[in-house]
């Protein structure tokens, strides 16, 4: 196993740009996922770092080479791909024995190390079977297979369980994240599913338009999204953001709505808000932080239902709050209606605060 | 709809009491009516014209008496045609030229497949050009050729000539060591671009991720290709020989035009040889014997052919 490093990498497809100055160290044995929507760049990425498209500019360097202008097999990589990929002309055995047989390994050899491999993912009976008599979690153990006889530096997975249902997924989510806790392995991970990057990864690499926009652990990312962007693509259901104005009466900061109400902000929030390049800011919250009362209180604000969406332990609600989508979580024992009027309360230690121009989260310091 | 209805009917039918074939038939008569008309055209235009032709290879047809006039003989045509040496010959002469002119045009269109798969200048323009032989007609083509060949005019010999290659104009079509050679390269050259757009097809359908996983698994261009190209095409390889080695087995336009069979039988293939026969020389009833053997030994071919491809399908869905 290996660190693999990301130096300032760039991919162009003429004038745009697939990847832009992405860097990152992914230290040995670490997961990481390079999460994002779709056309993010994180596939891209991936592919630079396993050598099957060239790099514009910048560094990939796995353990202590530079790889920028070696070969996919020269790398010291191992790939699993969204479609698994297996030959579909070959054996169980002979798709798992194929990298071993390109590297001209003894015959003997070969066998031994596709039965090791076997034997960790539990295939060893579906050896002699061809691809297409496996079940879709069976030919994803196989293309784990593939990827661990060749005892690579790091593993490469671009959207490996986006072709299984959902229970199969949730399933080998847990496989692969055993596999990397038993293996010690360096994995890079590209999934679209901020789920499966949040549950299974050291690391996730929030990406947008090219950019890497946050590298950190998912706890972090959760807890302290750097921008609009990462706070809404990361939770589910996303983190709910309303576009308010700043407001300063009796020395007291707040929040205004164009509906009128204002919401006082804590003294540290409101350190938060002073360094806002204008008076638009934008205030986000998770579903489990935002109380909801069927009564005016304290500092609640109002709102009106939009939907109510039972999921047997936990209510989600739906509400517009000065124009926005709000989303509220709620114990199934509270029973709303849509279009009813409600107050929502803020936690002014678990608010974040966005500028609204530049949508960078904002720090007190 | 009648279909569907009908079906949706039978099918409700079917709980209380399994109807039984006529019952069907009588359920379902729109449906029988409506391919009627399909039904009557082939009895006239196939199941007519087989019957006669195994008819009258039991019978003698003498030149100068009508047809109707013909008379019985039993199998004699039959044993005519099976101690004849030109059957023979005629019969070597269609296996070599089926075979020859199947597989090579198969191994040149997939090269040019592969060639034109990739992305280069001028691509489109080749690809186009080497369409043409396909496109133009036979006819037309087979008399061009007939002139590249000609042994006193022809531009091939003029330019081996040229080249040093050869003293003196080689003889391609008037020499019967050269002449079914000479025809193959004409049928080749007019079948490969149908072999290349079969394959440039198939190969469109290639995955990629397939591709470029060998990639990461350290295969080379060749490894590639070998491991995952090549069986990918199994299928489309499978058929184009088929169609191609059909094609070649009903050849007739090349050879009847360019020579004609001769010189001295050696050009002649099953088809121009039956088409002497019975319009050279009005021996229907050899003619239509002469058919009937081919039928059987292309059922034979045939059965063992499906039996193959069968074969084949088995191991690729089989479980």
């Amino acid at each position: 196993m290996a660190q693999v490093v990301l130096k300032d990498l760039v991919k162009t497809y003429g004038s745009v740009y697939a990847a832009k100055d992405v860097s990152l160290t992914v230290n040995d044995g670490e997961f990481v996922a390079l999460v994002g929507p779709s056309g993010c760049g994180k596939t891209t990425t991936l592919n630079l770092v396993a050598g099957l498209i060239p790099i514009t500019s910048g560094d990939i360097i796995i353990g202590d080479r530079v790889v920028n202008d070696l070969d996919p097999k020269d790398r010291d990589i191992a790939m699993v791909f969204q479609n698994y990929a297996l030959y579909p002309q070959k054996t169980v055995f002979q798709n798992l024995a194929f990298p071993l047989q390109m590297r001209k390994l003894p015959k003997d050899e070969i066998d031994r190390k596709v039965r090791e491999a076997a034997k960790v993912l539990d295939i060893t009976h579906l050896l002699e079977r061809k691809p297409r008599e496996l079940s879709g979690g069976q030919q994803q153990r196989v293309a784990l297979g593939r990827a661990l006889v060749r005892d690579p530096a790091v593993f490469l997975m671009d959207e490996p369980l986006s072709n299984l249902d959902a229970k199969l997924r949730v399933q080998m989510r847990s496989e692969i994240k055993r596999f990397h806790q038993d293996l010690n392995a360096t994995i890079i991970y590209v999934t679209h599913d901020q789920l499966e990057a949040v549950t299974m990864a050291d690391k996730m690499a929030v990406m947008n338009g090219g950019l890497l926009q946050q590298y950190d652990t998912p706890a972090q990312v959760f807890a302290n999204p750097v921008n609009m962007f990462v706070a809404s693509f990361v939770g589910s259901p996303a983190m709910s953001l309303v576009p308010l104005e700043v407001s300063s009466t009796n020395g007291i900061t707040s929040l205004t709505s164009a509906e009128g109400w204002h919401l006082p902000l804590s003294a540290e929030n409101a350190r938060k808000v002073a360094n806002a390049r204008s008076k638009k800011v934008v205030l986000g919250a998770r579903h489990s932080t935002i109380r909801l009362h069927k009564e005016k209180l304290g500092d609640a604000v109002p709102a009106k239902v939009y939907t109510v969406e039972p999921t047997g332990d936990i209510t989600f609600v739906q509400a517009f709050l000065s124009g926005a989508i709000v989303n509220i979580s709620l114990p199934p024992s509270v029973i709303v209606e849509p279009d009813e009027m409600v107050w929502l309360e803020f936690d002014q230690d678990r608010i974040h605060l966005f500028d609204g121009e530049t949508e960078m989260a904002l720090r007190a310091e | 709809m009648t279909i569907a209805t009908g079906h949706a009917a039978a099918l409700q039918r079917a709980d209380i009491k399994r109807p039984n074939v006529f019952q069907q038939m009588w359920a379902s008569r729109a449906d029988y009516l409506y391919v009627l008309p399909a039904i009557v055209v082939m009895l006239v235009v196939i199941a007519y014209p087989i019957y006669y032709t195994v008819e009258l290879s039991f019978f003698k047809t003498p030149p100068g008496l009508q047809l109707r006039d013909k008379v019985f003989v039993g199998t004699e045509n039959y044993s005519t045609i099976l101690s004849s040496d030109v059957f023979w010959k005629v019969t070597v002469n269609t296996f070599i030229w089926t075979i020859a002119s199947t597989l090579i045009a198969f191994v040149l269109g997939f090269g040019a497949a592969l060639a034109l798969h990739r992305d280069f200048v001028g691509r489109a323009i080749l690809r186009a050009i080497l369409i043409i032989p396909w496109v133009i007609s036979a006819v037309a083509a087979s008399y061009i050729w007939k002139w590249i060949y000609h042994s006193d005019f022809g531009v091939l010999g003029a330019v081996m000539v040229q080249l040093g290659l050869a003293d003196r104009q080689p003889n391609f079509i008037d020499n019967v060591h050269t002449v079914l050679p000479s025809l193959i390269v004409v049928n080749i050259w007019r079948e490969f671009p149908f072999a290349m757009i079969m394959l440039m097809a198939g190969l469109q359908t290639v995955p990629d991720q397939l591709l470029r996983a060998a990639k990461v698994d350290g295969a080379s261009a060749w490894q590639r290709f070998w491991h995952v190209t090549f069986p990918h095409l199994r299928g489309v390889s499978t058929v184009t020989i088929l169609l191609l080695a059909v094609a070649n087995f009903n050849s007739f336009i090349i050879p009847w035009i360019t020579t004609g069979g001769g010189p001295s039988n050696a050009s002649h293939i099953w088809i121009t040889h039956i088409y002497e026969l019975a319009f050279g020389r009005q021996r229907w009833g050899v003619a239509a014997a002469y058919s009937v053997l081919l039928f059987a030994i292309l059922m034979v071919l045939g059965y063992f052919y499906v039996k193959a491809l069968s074969g084949n399908d088995k191991q690729e869905h089989g479980a």
